[in-house]
């Protein structure tokens, strides 16, 4: 039996059998249902995306991307908390098929929606991020702080991300600082010794002269006894 | 004859200086050679009191060939031998005639540099001696109108009234040495001796004096726009404010580092007493307390 005798096989039986595939059903089920469940659908795969998105955030060693992830996290929970009053409308529409007890478990899941989407951590609840990213970020609990503040609100998600360049920079200017600092210590005492070895030559400037006469008076001095005793000499070998 | 024992020279040597009836003139001029050979042997074999007294001796024999360089020479060494010796009358009586001899020659740097080694010697012993030695040779290079070598005897002779605790003296030598600088056009001598001064007086907690020390020296243009004057002004500040943190600071600044080590050493140990009384007074009122802490 060739393989594509299989694979014909194989496909027969699975769609005779197809009835009994739990998870097919309710698929199709899904699909062949009522808008809720299609929303519903929506939203709860959105919400998972955005789990797994905050924990590669978390997971994140680079600042930028992490904030980024963050970013995403948070644009999908806005959308989510969007569609929450579609999904309630829809919540309450009577479906045909649909028990009473179905609706009220439509009404609840509803209700637990809101809880489940702010649940998602989007990077304003985490402290402690790793340290080993840039040394001393020490400003994140004063976020945290502030984010308690102001939960929820959009205007604030965006200049969080802006308050927390902000502080990068105000830390990276203090290390300018500091380090200009030391260096102004040192130039202080390169300028000390220069104005000392100013002095020092200015003292030594007359010492200077007065070696100069000195020297000029002794080589003088010389070059004349040196002209006597040639003198002398040329004498005493003329005489002889 | 020069290998011979020295105390043979010497006895020689005195017998050729000795006026007597068979000689009616002193013979210096071998007697001077004698004595300086004896010296040296009795240098040599470390026999100080007698190559001291043959060194005086020689020097005395130089005088008569008027040769008051080579007299001088010779004194000083007679009195590096006093040293040896301890006998610190000596060293200071020694050192003195062998400047004066200097100054006969016509060379004030030298005879500077004798005091100013005779009062090194002194410092530990003496030490209004060695004052006295330092403010005379700094008169000596100030009449040469050579102010600039005598910046560092100011120096050691302020070390030495520190050491003695005399600080209002203290902080007139800077000011003298500041007058000598601006002489010179050594600014930044001028700039760091002001600062020296103020520092001795907060340290000797007479602020009243600092403070018109201050003034006064704010007089001069050059310390207006100096370093120094802005680290003066900040310590004075500091101590109306009474704030001993930025006492403390400004202690450690670079301006102080560079002055002289004993003066680094006050500015650390500064602010001394009550701060904080002073700060009363300047304020207001006669807080009683407090002023009996400052005395």
């Amino acid at each position: 039996m060739s393989v594509v005798d299989i694979l014909f096989r194989v496909d027969s039986i699975c769609s005779k059998y197809d009835k009994y595939d739990l998870d097919k059903q309710r698929e199709q089920n899904a699909y062949g249902d009522d808008a809720f469940a299609k929303l519903y659908a929506t939203v709860d795969s959105t919400i998972q995306a955005a789990l797994k998105k905050s924990d590669a955030a978390l997971a994140e060693n680079n600042r930028a991307a992490a904030a980024a992830l963050n970013a995403e996290v948070r644009r999908a929970k806005g959308r989510l908390m969007d569609e929450l009053p579609k999904l309630r409308k829809l919540a309450k529409k009577k479906v045909k098929g649909l028990t009473d007890e179905d609706l009220a478990i439509r009404e609840d899941l509803v209700l637990a929606l809101p809880e489940r989407i702010q649940a998602i951590p989007d990077g304003i609840t985490t402290v402690n991020q790793p340290g080993g990213g840039g040394g001393g970020w020490s400003s994140q609990p004063n976020i945290k702080f502030e984010s308690d503040m102001h939960r929820g609100s959009d205007y604030f998600e965006q200049s969080e991300e802006s308050s927390q360049f902000r502080n990068e920079y105000e830390m990276r200017r203090i290390k300018q600082d500091e380090g200009l600092d030391y260096i102004s210590e040192g130039l202080d005492t390169l300028k000390n010794l220069a104005h000392d070895m100013n002095e020092e030559m200015d003292r030594q400037v007359p010492l200077m002269d007065e070696i100069d006469t000195k020297v000029d008076r002794a080589t003088a001095d010389v070059r004349n006894t040196n002209k006597r005793l040639k003198q002398r000499l040329t004498e005493s070998t003329e005489v002889i | 004859m020069s290998t011979s024992d020295p105390n043979k020279l010497l006895t020689k040597a005195d017998k050729l200086t000795k006026l007597s009836f068979t000689r009616w003139t002193a013979d210096w001029k071998s007697a001077t050679i004698l004595y300086e050979q004896a010296a040296n042997s009795f240098r040599l074999a470390k026999d100080y009191e007698n190559a001291k007294t043959a060194y005086e001796k020689a020097s005395k024999g130089q005088e008569m060939l008027s040769s008051p360089w080579d007299a001088a020479k010779h004194m000083e060494s007679a009195a590096a031998l006093a040293k040896e010796l301890r006998n610190w009358r000596e060293v200071a009586d020694f050192y003195r005639r062998a400047s004066e001899l200097y100054i006969e020659c016509g060379r004030p740097q030298p005879a500077s540099d004798a005091l100013a080694k005779g009062a090194r010697a002194l410092e530990d012993t003496v030490p209004e001696e060695a004052i006295q030695l330092y403010t005379d040779a700094c008169t000596v290079l100030e009449e040469d109108e050579r102010e600039q070598m005598a910046f560092d005897l100011y120096r050691a002779a302020t070390n030495v009234y520190i050491k003695l605790e005399k600080y209002t003296d203290a902080a007139a030598l800077m000011l003298k040495l500041g007058l000598a600088a601006e002489k010179s056009n050594a600014i930044n001598s001028q700039c760091k001796a002001y600062l020296s001064a103020v520092i001795i007086y907060l340290y000797a907690h007479d602020f009243k004096q600092a403070e018109k020390c201050y003034n006064d020296c704010s007089q001069v243009d050059a310390f207006l726009s100096s370093d120094q004057n802005r680290c003066a002004s900040k310590l004075l500040a500091a101590y109306t404010d009474g704030d001993v943190e930025e006492i403390k600071r400004v202690a450690q600044s670079s301006a102080v580092s560079h002055l002289d080590n004993v003066i680094i050493k006050l500015a650390r140990k500064l602010p001394t007493g009550d701060v904080s009384g002073l700060k009363a007074e300047t304020v207001e009122g006669e807080e009683i307390l407090d002023e009996n802490d400052l005395t």
